[in-house]
């Protein structure tokens, strides 16, 4: 579903992706890596937001550059913002996308996926009314009202309690039982262990670990986690400046 | 083409909504009709009030088509922008789409203005200067809120869109002939007024409340709306790819 050969963006200096190679099927692909290792940008350029510097990527069999509309009608993105409109209710917001992506029959298609994304009886309240995962649910039924092939999630479930976090796991699990493929980034990696069926560890632009939770937390060792293949393959910026654990403690007595 | 439409319809429902905002966009010209053109002793004209009515309808769609570019900033650094760009429909469209809701909201509040005016006095000859005055109004709108969209999309912060914002509309209608004809003006403003796109629009609208029909300023309007909503589309077009 999704081939990436030598992708690459910098800005200015920064070498945000590093001739990133990978390919995703149809599977739940997750993309691990610390703040600033290049997640989001590798996703803004699949989604066709953003032009890579060198190098290419297909999505659904479209070249990301060359037929960036053809990728826009097979895709569907959320970003981690939570954009969804306050003043409006739960369905107006739904329709806004139904009427965009132009969709036949859309009332039905409409009540078809906020019933989907369990919302059905507090769709006519206003969007200012929502909790966060009511709020990141709609941003679900925004995105599936066109029936898109592949679905880029940023961060779905940050900043969402346990029950909320728990839902969205649910549903992206029933989107893949129906032949989607979900492309998503995030930072809790008890969920990606969890839930993926593949994951790539990406730090400073370039790919450090990639396979299936399982062959990955193995490899670590016994009674391994993901935090642990995580920590492994990435240097924080604490560790490269070395962070010494006594100064530290010193620093904390003395105030 | 229908994308368009949607996307105004989006900015339009919410704004009925904000109800304090549309309220609250329409104190400050009523303000200046009554307080100003009501009580302002002048000399060139004993009918100081129809004589500034042109400006402060001007002044009105003026000030909230450079109000409008606030919602770009919003739209972009809330994440909405970007989930629109990743749709296939047409990406101009949500530009487009911006542009004509803040020029009907200015033509709304307009409207009022032109309501209390008549209320207080003020009369229009014929229902054709009444069309060509929205006509006028509405090319003077997408100029202005072509050139607010395009500020908005080149900041990425509200404060530093706010600074921009009263740092142009001021001056913009200060050396407007909003407030007094060419003739009384210093020479150094008439000058700054002549060359002031706010005094086509004021000048033409003024002269349809007095009965003529200005083509020029109408065709000129026009002229620039155009320009603006292309360049507009040029810029767009870089700033998302």
């Amino acid at each position: 579903m999704i081939e990436i050969k030598k992708l690459s963006r910098s800005f200015g200096n920064l070498l945000a992706v590093d001739n990133l190679n990978l390919d995703v099927g149809n599977e739940i692909f997750g993309l691990l890596g610390p703040n600033g290792a290049g997640k989001s940008t590798t996703v803004m350029m699949l989604t066709t937001l953003l032009r890579p510097s060198s190098g290419t990527a297909k999505v659904c069999g479209y070249d990301i550059v060359k037929d960036s509309k053809k990728v826009r009608s097979k895709i569907s993105y959320v970003p981690q913002d939570m954009a969804v409109d306050r003043k409006l209710t739960g369905r107006e917001n739904v329709m806004l996308y139904a009427k965009l992506y132009g969709i036949p029959d859309r009332n039905s298609k409409v009540d078809e996926v906020i019933e989907m994304m369990g919302l059905s009886d507090r769709a006519d309240d206003l969007v200012a009314k929502y909790s966060g995962g009511m709020r990141r649910r709609l941003e679900l039924a925004q995105a599936l009202v066109h029936n898109p092939e592949v679905l880029f999630l940023d961060e779905p479930t940050l900043g969402l309690d346990v029950g909320g976090r728990k839902k969205i796991w649910e549903h992206i699990k029933m989107l893949k039982a129906e032949g989607m493929t979900i492309f998503m980034t995030t930072h809790y990696l008890e969920e990606a262990e969890k839930y993926c069926n593949r994951v790539a560890i990406i730090d400073k632009g370039r790919i450090t670990a990639i396979g299936s939770p399982e062959n990955l937390v193995s490899s670590a060792g016994e009674n391994a986690s993901l935090n642990d293949v995580f920590l492994e393959k990435v240097k924080t910026p604490e560790e490269q400046a070395g962070f010494n654990f006594t100064q530290f403690r010193n620093l904390l007595r003395r105030r | 083409m229908k994308a368009i439409y949607y996307y105004f319809e989006r900015d339009f429902v919410k704004w009925l909504r904000g109800r304090v905002t549309v309220i609250s966009s329409l104190v400050m010209p009523a303000a200046w009709l009554v307080f100003v053109g009501l009580a302002l002793p002048t000399k060139f004209t004993d009918n100081y009030l129809q004589f500034i009515t042109p400006g402060i309808l001007v002044m009105t769609t003026l000030f909230s088509s450079l109000q409008g570019g606030s919602l770009m900033i919003f739209d972009k650094i809330l994440g909405f922008l970007n989930k629109f760009l990743a749709m296939p429909s047409p990406r101009e469209s949500m530009l487009y789409g911006k542009i004509l809701f803040i020029s009907v909201r200015g033509l709304l509040q307009a409207t009022v203005i032109l309501l209390i005016a008549a209320f207080l006095g003020v009369r229009i000859l014929k229902p054709i200067h009444i069309v060509l005055i929205y006509l006028t109004l509405f090319m003077f709108s997408v100029f202005f809120s072509a050139v607010s969209t395009m500020i908005g999309l080149y900041l990425s912060d509200h404060d530093s869109y706010a600074a921009v914002n009263s740092m142009i509309s001021m001056p913009l209608f200060f050396t407007s002939s909003a407030l007094m004809p060419y003739e009384v003006m210093p020479a150094w403003l008439r000058t700054l007024a002549k060359l002031n796109p706010v005094s086509y629009a004021i000048d033409s609208v003024r002269m349809l409340f007095e009965g003529g029909i200005p083509v020029n300023g109408i065709i000129g309007l026009a002229i620039g709306a155009g320009i603006m909503v292309l360049l507009g589309t040029y810029q767009f077009r870089k700033a998302v790819v």
